[in-house]
């Protein structure tokens, strides 16, 4: 049975309250400190030993049993999904067979550091030093990448970051619908009967998946012993806790049935998935549908409300903010806020494009409106035929100001995705891992965030002969340098050796970090629920998957389009500013050059205006990029992609280009998002930025792309304004533009942007009649607009 | 006008600015366009640049450098004081051609820009996309009837695409002038600021005799329902009782299912006077008003109700 969106009662599922049980619950969470944690990498540490001569792979699983069944675990009274990886909420764990020299160097600064800290105990620093960090000194993932190619690595760190360099690579989507059907116990069996009359590598996988799936029938067994015992403590609870008690029982033996039992499985697939593999971006995808049976079958036989199922989805919101991910500071800086990953996508087609929109899909958007919570992290998909009730509903959740739901382009993704060789059904059934990286459902192995590649400073590369601006060492390969291009086409023609260049050397270490996982992290747990893995008998960092892509981000085109563009009106065609007097100011960082400065920040056009010209030449660009990069093959067999994003990378990234020749100073920020243009620059609206987006070829980012926009809290005051949003979107699908998120201006936004005009010119101030920007009002009316633009909406 | 004069795209005229994605003139999704020049003078106009019809120069202190490009073209207008910051007399005749295009920052500009209706029209289209059902076009100002007919040619090329046109008029304007562009608007926002005559020509510089009869006109018109009142509170100036009730006696009058809507101030437009060096806002810097709050604003709702507007347009 299916219900048509048009049977929907939207208002009824809106008005849908949080109950006690979650306002509590979500107040004890957010006060528990975040710790670091070493149960497991002693266990794991201690099962390495004693299986020495096992093959990794049987060697991982053992030790991700035995994690299981002996980690300490805790049941919250009031809890209606439980389990965790550790016992204390939000720990950082300590994965030594993925990275344990990183941890040795920074693990007294972890409490003090400047981003993402965590609390550590000196037991913890003891048993790290004493017991853990010996034994996988020299053999950890990130040491094995650092002996084979460390060296190579560094070389081109400017230009290209390599990433999974030291934590499994995680950024996938599991086959939650299969678990949900077969269980742990199911998926044994599978494993059990394949691995009868399989052989060599083939036979030690089975037996890896069926060591990871006793394990976790172990697991959920404890949970039922331990709510067991709880209830005769807790005699108020006693009744949800032998409830709980019966799920995990029944979880450890078969197949999800109610709607309960469903959210239950599915937070306890992903307990797992983050306990084999300390690593981001596992994404539960689309629950609205998997989930949608249980929902639908409890609602008729009337043993399920909308009220009920609303609140056991909040408890797994809640769920999903307490597991994060220990980064090390290096990679904190790039990913910061502790992203986790847990992206939920709701709405959209399915397999045969027909709308999607469901109960659960307004339930979804209920529960993020109530808890407000960094994960999961959200997201709509819109096609043409949307329901109208659910972009709204979805807009009204923007809103609130958490930044969520941000919204994909069926229309822009589905294309994108059949280009890079995924089938249709499979594309129309793609969901989203991560932040914004695009994935088909429980069958790829995306490697989303294999590198990033700096353009703006292979740009500087080529104007400058190789030579890095910041340190005046040669980095790159020497074309000849700006004074010497006589015409455009000679800088573009360096441009793109110099791109060629960076690419070759990114794939060769590419390919040795794929390869050092799929030598040190095998996962035999995710393989089994990543199709085809357990019919191929064969890991899915081997190969195993029906997808293998790997994904390049393309840093940052929009801040590339306007060095472009302001090189090429002011240098080459109108001669404003002298070539030599170019790399000059450049060299210069401005300074003795402002003149010139000025005439590159207002004198040359930029992207995100709806201005062809420097468009296009992103365009151009980015189009060069993906082209170069398709002829690539990854060890795994499959192809390479780009994607236009970043999570705050464009912060670090930024710190290591110099001056640039769209006004920029050395090592401040480039454009932020991904198809977003340089904060301050887009001067004509929202309308004109997805316009100028919309000239990126949906190809481009197949791998995901980011646009942010900003909006003032006015804007969402009343629900005319709700109805112009929606007709936004609306715009937005047509335009193909593959992704936004709205962000909604804070007094911290103001008050910044009173301190440093320049960066925020395009911020206006929107009343009836009235243009003006917000940088050009004077002091006192500024603070008259920050005094009434308040902190909470 | 004739069919001919109607039809011309390439009349011309000054634009101040052109807004995409307004979402405060009108409805839906709309593309405004400020054009300059006006009959009346407010003080405290919130566009007080579209006043004058003519391009002016301006200067913003704010974006410039003091490098001193602009000094050799210059002549009397352009000068640098000791400690080698650059003054710029916008009231002075100098080449301002030269002065805008050299300036590397923009600091030196114009105040307006010249767009043919053709011009307009691609730019409204850009923007096809977003209008949508509701949304569309607004032509505001300064007096978007100013110009008559280039105002009619641009509103009747803009339908003539079949975009949704709003107008928001203070209605100092030639009766004819007005209902030639009716055909080709499909909502008015006419301003009704000040019912005594006497105070709309001290504040004003005109009598509200033709606002008043044009208001008249429109709302005893077939298209009546097309149109909205709208009257700023200007602290001390138009929200006193009397204004209010007696503009809401006036309108409900003539028109009891008329729609009226009060403009909260806008404080923000002090600000602009900065680079308007002839023009004097109504309030000094250290005495500009606050906004009203939200139950003052009722207050003056309920006083319209109570003067028989039962429509009134609240957000």
């Amino acid at each position: 049975m299916t219900t048509a969106p048009e049977t929907i009662d939207s208002t009824v599922l809106a008005a849908l309250a949080a109950t006690p049980r979650i306002d509590r619950l979500r107040e004890a969470m957010l006060a528990e400190p975040r710790v670091v944690c070493a149960d497991q990498a002693l266990i794991t540490t201690r099962v390495y030993r004693e299986h020495a001569q096992e093959p990794v792979i049987v060697k991982r699983a053992l030790a991700l049993a035995a994690a299981l069944r002996e980690l300490p675990i805790r049941i919250t009274p009031g809890e209606l999904i439980v389990g965790n990886r550790t016992p204390s909420v939000r720990a950082g764990v300590i994965t030594p067979e993925a990275g344990a020299s990183w941890i040795d160097r920074e693990i007294e600064t972890l409490p003090t550091r400047p981003q993402d800290r965590f609390e550590v105990d000196a037991e913890t620093i003891r048993a790290f030093r004493e017991q853990i960090y010996p034994a996988w000194q020299g053999v950890s993932l990130e040491d094995v990448i650092r002996q084979r190619y460390g060296t190579e690595i560094d070389q081109i760190a400017k230009v290209v970051k390599i990433n999974q360099k030291d934590h499994a690579q995680g950024h996938i989507c599991p086959n939650t619908t299969k678990w949900l059907q077969h269980g742990p116990a199911g998926l044994a069996r599978e494993a059990s009967v394949r691995g009868a009359t399989a052989t060599g590598e083939q036979a030690e996988f089975y037996r890896a998946v069926e060591i990871a799936m006793q394990g976790v029938q172990e697991f959920a067994l404890r949970y039922a012993e331990r709510a067991d015992a709880l209830a005769e403590t807790h005699p108020a609870d006693a009744a949800e806790l032998r409830e709980v008690a019966r799920i995990m029982r029944k979880l450890a033996t078969g197949p999800a049935e109610t709607f309960h039992e469903a959210v239950q499985a599915t937070w306890l697939l992903f307990v797992v998935l983050h306990t084999e593999s300390n690593a981001s971006s596992f994404s539960p995808g689309r629950l609205d549908l998997a989930l949608l049976p249980y929902y639908e079958a409890g609602i008729a036989s009337g043993e399920l409300t909308p009220e009920h199922a609303l609140e056991l989805i909040e408890c797994l919101f809640l769920k999903f903010n307490q597991v994060v991910y220990l980064r090390n500071s290096h990679s904190a800086k790039y990913f910061a806020g502790f992203p986790i990953g847990f992206n939920i996508a709701v709405g959209g087609q399915d397999r045969a494009g027909n709308d999607v929109a469901n109960p659960l899909s307004f339930l979804f958007l209920q529960a993020q409106k109530h808890l407000g919570l960094p994960q999961p992290n959200l997201s709509v998909r819109l096609h043409d035929d949307t329901d109208e009730a659910l972009l709204k509903e979805a807009v009204r959740v923007v809103a609130r100001g958490s930044g969520m739901p941000q919204f994909f382009n069926d229309r822009s993704v589905i294309p994108a995705l059949e280009a890079v060789g995924v089938s249709h059904a499979d594309a129309l059934d793609y969901a989203i891992v991560g932040c914004v990286e695009l994935t088909t459902q429980g069958n790829n192995l995306g490697w989303s965030d294999a590198a990033m590649f700096n353009l703006n400073k292979a740009l500087e590369l080529t104007l400058t002969g190789g030579i890095d601006l910041q340190t005046g060492q040669r980095i790159g390969p020497d074309n000849g340098s700006l004074t010497d291009f006589a015409t455009w086409a000679e800088l573009e023609t360096a441009f793109a050796r110099t791109i060629d260049h960076f690419i070759d050397a990114m794939i060769a270490a590419c390919e040795v970090v794929e390869r050092a996982h799929m030598d040190v992290l095998p996962t035999a747990f995710l393989s089994a629920v990543i199709d085809d893995c357990l019919t191929a008998g064969v890991d899915v960092t081997a190969g195993g998957a029906l997808y293998d892509l790997s994904g390049i981000q393309m840093i940052q085109v929009a801040s590339l389009a306007d060095s472009l563009a302001a090189l090429k009106q002011l240098v080459f065609d109108d001669g404003l500013i002298s070539r030599e007097r170019m790399l000059e100011a450049l060299r210069a960082d401005f300074v003795g050059y402002e003149v010139e400065q000025a005439l590159m920040l207002n004198k040359a056009p930029k992207y995100g205006n709806d201005i062809a010209y420097v468009d296009e030449l992103g365009e151009q660009w980015a189009g060069y990029f993906a082209d170069r990069l398709a002829g690539y093959t990854n060890i795994r067999g499959g192809r390479y992609h780009t994607g236009m994003y970043t999570v705050s990378a464009h912060v670090p990234m930024g710190q290591n280009v110099g001056a640039s020749p769209d006004g920029r100073k050395a090592g401040t920020p480039l454009a932020d998002g991904g198809l977003s243009p340089v904060y301050g620059r887009d001067m004509a609206g929202p309308t004109a930025v997805l316009q100028s987006v919309s000239r990126m070829a949906n190809e481009y980012t197949s791998n995901g792309g980011l646009l942010n926009l900003k909006f003032l809290p006015e804007f969402f005051d009343s629900e005319t304004n709700v109805d112009k949003f929606a007709q936004f979107l609306r715009a937005f699908v047509a335009l193909e533009v593959p992704h936004v998120q709205f962000n909604v201006v804070r007094r911290e936004d103001l008050i910044a942007a009173k301190q440093d005009p320049d960066r925020y010119r395009s911020l206006t101030i929107r009343v009836a009649g009235y243009t003006a920007y917000f940088t050009e009002l004077s002091g006192d009316l500024q603070d008259e607009i920050i005094a009434r633009t308040t902190q909470d909406l | 006008m004739t069919e001919q004069a109607q039809k011309c795209p390439e009349l011309a005229a000054n634009v101040v600015d052109i807004r995409r994605f307004s979402t405060h003139d009108g409805h839906g999704i709309r593309t405004t366009i400020f054009l300059k020049g006006c009959s009346l003078a407010c003080a405290w106009c919130q566009n007080p640049e579209t006043i004058s019809p003519r391009i002016r120069p301006v200067f913003f202190r704010g974006r410039c450098i003091d490098c001193g490009l602009c000094l050799e073209a210059g002549g009397d207008a352009v000068s640098q004081d000791a400690g080698g910051a650059v003054h710029v007399d916008t009231a002075a005749e100098a080449d301002w051609e030269t002065l805008t295009r050299v300036c590397p920052t923009g600091a030196i500009a114009y105040d307006a820009k010249r767009y043919t209706v053709s011009e307009l029209v691609e730019i409204a289209q850009r923007d096809r996309v977003f209008f949508g059902e509701g949304g569309g076009v607004t032509v505001s100002g300064g007096e978007p009837l100013f110009l008559p007919h280039f105002a009619v040619a641009l509103l009747r090329a803009l339908r003539e695409e079949g975009i949704n046109t709003a107008i928001e008029t203070a209605l100092n304007v030639r009766e004819e002038f007005l209902f030639e562009a009716l055909p080709w608007v499909d909502h008015v926002f006419a301003d009704c600021k000040l019912i005594d005559p006497e105070a709309h020509r001290r504040y004003t510089g005109r009598g509200n005799e033709q606002v008043l009869a044009n208001l008249a006109a429109l709302l005893r018109s077939d298209r009546r329902d097309d149109v909205t009142v709208r009257t700023p509170l200007i602290p001390g100036i138009t929200d006193t009782v009397a204004n209010i009730a007696g503009i809401a006696r006036f309108i409900s009058g003539i028109h009891p299912g008329v729609r009226y809507e009060l403009l909260n101030y806008n404080p923000l437009a002090a600000a602009k006077y900065d680079v308007q060096p002839h023009l004097t806002y109504v309030f000094d810097t250290d005495e500009n008003p606050r906004m009203l709050t939200r139950a003052q604003l009722a207050e003056f709702e309920d006083l319209a109700r109570a003067n028989g507007v039962s429509n009134l347009v609240t957000t």
